[in-house]
């Protein structure tokens, strides 16, 4: 988890950030919403002072009919500070704290708030106008005389709510981002619980042990249900490929074993007493002969191996004429036909092209003509019949032999199979041959298949698509 | 001594056969399958059983369960190219008495057998004393009070199986089946024949001794009974 990536960590940090951000927005909001709805209270609170200064504005009772400001009445705060003009400009009252905005009376300044710096605090000022009948009872309906009012209240108080607020807030979603971190990580650890247990039992399976019995939850589990069924296929598949591997070379010892120990005893069959020189030729050549099935055997098994180890197409797609390859074995199993009294009767078309390599192509015609010509009896004959179909070329091999018994007929490709043991021994075959046809076959996707009667004959089929 | 070969491979069964018929005079069958095998062996004739693990038809461990389920306890030697300790021990409890890996010393596998053949009669020695006589197997030498006795290989044959079984009534039928295999014609007057020049030979290293071999008319031939005792065990 340290050096590698987790999605643990990941999906932590995510969540994190994201609630790290929606905290910021919520903070932000929470602050310009507070600051709106403190002003607009303040700036009420403000209007409703002013209005009570508005109020202590007294006819003065002069010969002028002038105003004049009576603070007797007047409740205000200590800190708030305000002046009062009228609209010849004189300074009708001031705050006793406030040595005055110096701004004097003008009709042209409108109503608004301004921010001044008064005693080194922040204060906000309302400019309102206002004005004040004197004498209403005398006639023509007394006076109008205008005033305006400058009043303003220190903004710390405000600015300390807003903050406070915020503050309240920002600790709530602090404490939200504490408290999810490790709810996160602790829910996804459960989470991933299952991920955990299929991990170990899939660490579990090794060459000796194959067994991976999947828990119901990763099975159940839709995100890890098809982790779960790969995983489980994957191993089936190398299970089987393992057996039959380990099975092929158990086999390929046992016959490797078996042609040493033939050629070990023959030789020390010979040493075992003073032996005429004639007997001695005879047992050389039996100890060459046997070596000779030893040489064989192990080219066979070299050629199974080449065949299945090229799993995939060659780069450059080969292709051959199979009525000259069988044109070509034929002439080389002259010689055998001929020793056996068989006689190979033959139909091909012109051309039929297959996609194996011309060595390839003779491996499995000369394989399936030599099965074919040790199977008959003299005298008898084997048929090899090459035909051109849509997009197969069909080869079948005859022979009039003895047949295979059908229990064993499924097994007669399998590698080192051999349906009369002692009878292929006699005649050195390793039991690989079908073996080596088939994979040949079924590399370029052809088919082979084995029908025989006991009594009566075989008849090998090889299917190839046409090249 | 008979001996059942049961090897499908035919070079080998071959050259095991013309050893164990050159090197220790043994008669030999061979079985090429283990149905064949199985057959073999209901006769009961042999003295020794090498049986091969990987046969046609019925395996070696099927050959040997059904040798050792009919209560015949002839001694099975198993010639194996199979690898693991688990198929050993699994032939070893189903009544093999030795093995030997494949590819196998001939040597090796000639002492083996001499050495269950005689386990099987009960000797644990190569050595084997009866009535003054003294018969070595491994040389395949027999000696009359100290002297040597030059012996026919049937002869040597006839009293080595004598020897194995002491004070028992041996029947012409019994040696013909233990000293020949199928290859040979059975004629009982062969036996006489041997047993007669057997006898004169033993009986003439040592002057005014009494006989070697006693012949119980109509039932067969006989070891005589010990006079010098320590010698007969």
């Amino acid at each position: 988890m340290t050096s590698s990536r987790s999605i643990t960590w990941r999906l932590i940090g995510a969540v994190l950030a994201v609630e790290f951000a929606a905290a910021a927005l919520v903070i932000s909001l929470s602050w310009g919403y507070e600051r709106h709805a403190h002003f607009r209270a303040f700036d009420v609170m403000l209007h409703g002072r002013a209005d009570s200064v508005l109020g202590a504005v007294q006819d003065a009772e002069d010969a002028q009919d002038n105003v004049m400001l009576d603070t007797a009445d007047l409740r205000l705060p200590s800190e708030d500070i305000y002046e009062v003009y009228d609209e010849r400009g004189r300074l009708l009252g001031r705050s006793a704290n406030w040595s005055g905005s110096g701004e004097g009376y003008s009709i042209a300044a409108k109503d608004g708030f301004v921010r001044r710096i008064v005693n080194g605090q922040h204060y906000r000022l309302l400019r309102a106008h206002g004005s004040r009948i004197v004498d209403p009872g005398e006639p023509g309906g007394g006076t109008l005389r205008h005033v305006t009012v400058l009043y303003g209240a220190p903004t710390e108080h405000v600015w300390d709510a807003i903050w406070h607020a915020v503050a309240v807030y920002a600790a709530g979603n602090l404490l939200l981002l504490l408290v999810t971190g490790p709810l996160v990580a602790w829910v996804l650890h459960r989470g991933l619980a299952p991920l955990r247990e299929l991990a170990a039992l899939a660490g579990n399976v090794s060459a000796d042990a194959w067994e991976f019995e999947p828990p119901e939850t990763a099975r159940s589990t839709r995100e890890l249900a098809p982790l779960t069924h790969a995983l489980e296929s994957v191993l089936e598949r190398l299970e089987r490929a393992f057996i039959q591997q380990r099975t092929f070379v158990s086999d390929a010892a046992h016959e490797l074993k078996t042609a040493v120990a033939v050629v070990k005893s023959s030789l020390q069959l010979l040493g075992l007493r003073t032996r005429t020189p004639a007997e001695y030729q005879a047992g050389l050549d039996r100890c060459v002969a046997d070596t000779a099935r030893l040489e064989d055997l192990v080219a066979k098994m070299l050629t199974l191996a080449r065949v299945e180890s090229a799993a995939t197409p060659a780069s450059a797609p080969a292709t051959c004429d199979v009525v000259q390859c069988v044109e070509e074995t034929m002439r080389e199993m002259e010689t055998v036909a001929a020793l056996r009294q068989v006689r190979v009767e033959r139909t091909a078309p012109e051309r039929a092209n297959v996609p194996l390599t011309v060595e390839d192509c003779q491996l499995v015609i000369s394989n399936l003509l030599l099965n074919a010509l040790q199977h008959s009896p003299a005298g008898s004959q084997v048929q090899l019949n090459l035909t051109v179909m849509n997009d197969a070329v069909e080869l079948r091999v005859a022979d009039h032999g003895e047949g295979i018994d059908p229990a064993l007929q499924p097994h007669v490709f399998d590698r080192f199979f051999r349906g009369d043991p002692s009878r292929s021994r006699a005649t050195g075959g390793a039991g690989l041959g079908l073996a080596i046809c088939k994979a040949v076959v079924e590399k370029p996707g052809g088919t082979i298949t084995l029908a025989s009667t006991p009594g009566q004959g075989t008849i090998v089929t090889v299917r190839l698509p046409r090249a | 001594m008979r001996v059942l070969l049961v090897e499908d491979e035919v070079r080998l069964a071959e050259n095991l056969a013309a050893a164990l018929r050159d090197a220790a005079g043994f008669a030999v069958d061979w079985a090429a399958d283990g149905e064949e095998g199985d057959e073999f062996a209901r006769g009961c004739v042999y003295d020794l059983v090498i049986l091969d693990l990987m046969l046609p038809k019925l395996d070696g461990l099927g050959v040997l369960k059904r040798l050792r389920a009919r209560k015949d306890s002839t001694p099975v030697l198993i010639l194996t190219a199979r690898e693991g300790k688990a198929a050993i021990i699994e032939l070893l409890n189903a009544g093999a008495d030795d093995y030997l890996a494949k590819p196998f010393d001939l040597g090796e596998l000639l002492a083996r057998t001499k050495a269950l053949i005689r386990r099987g009669k009960g000797a644990a020695h190569p050595l084997l004393f009866a009535v003054n006589v003294e018969v070595n197997t491994l040389e395949q030498t027999v000696r009359r009070a100290g002297s040597l006795v030059d012996l026919s290989p049937t002869e040597y044959r006839i009293l080595e199986y004598l020897m194995h079984h002491p004070r028992k009534v041996v029947s012409k039928r019994e040696l013909l089946e233990h000293l020949y295999d199928y290859n040979w014609e059975h004629h009982s007057n062969v036996i006489e024949a041997h047993v007669s020049n057997l006898r004169r030979k033993l009986d003439a290293a040592e002057s005014d001794a009494m006989p070697v071999i006693e012949t119980l008319r109509g039932r067969g031939y006989r070891l005589a009974a010990a006079t010098e005792p320590g010698h007969d065990e």
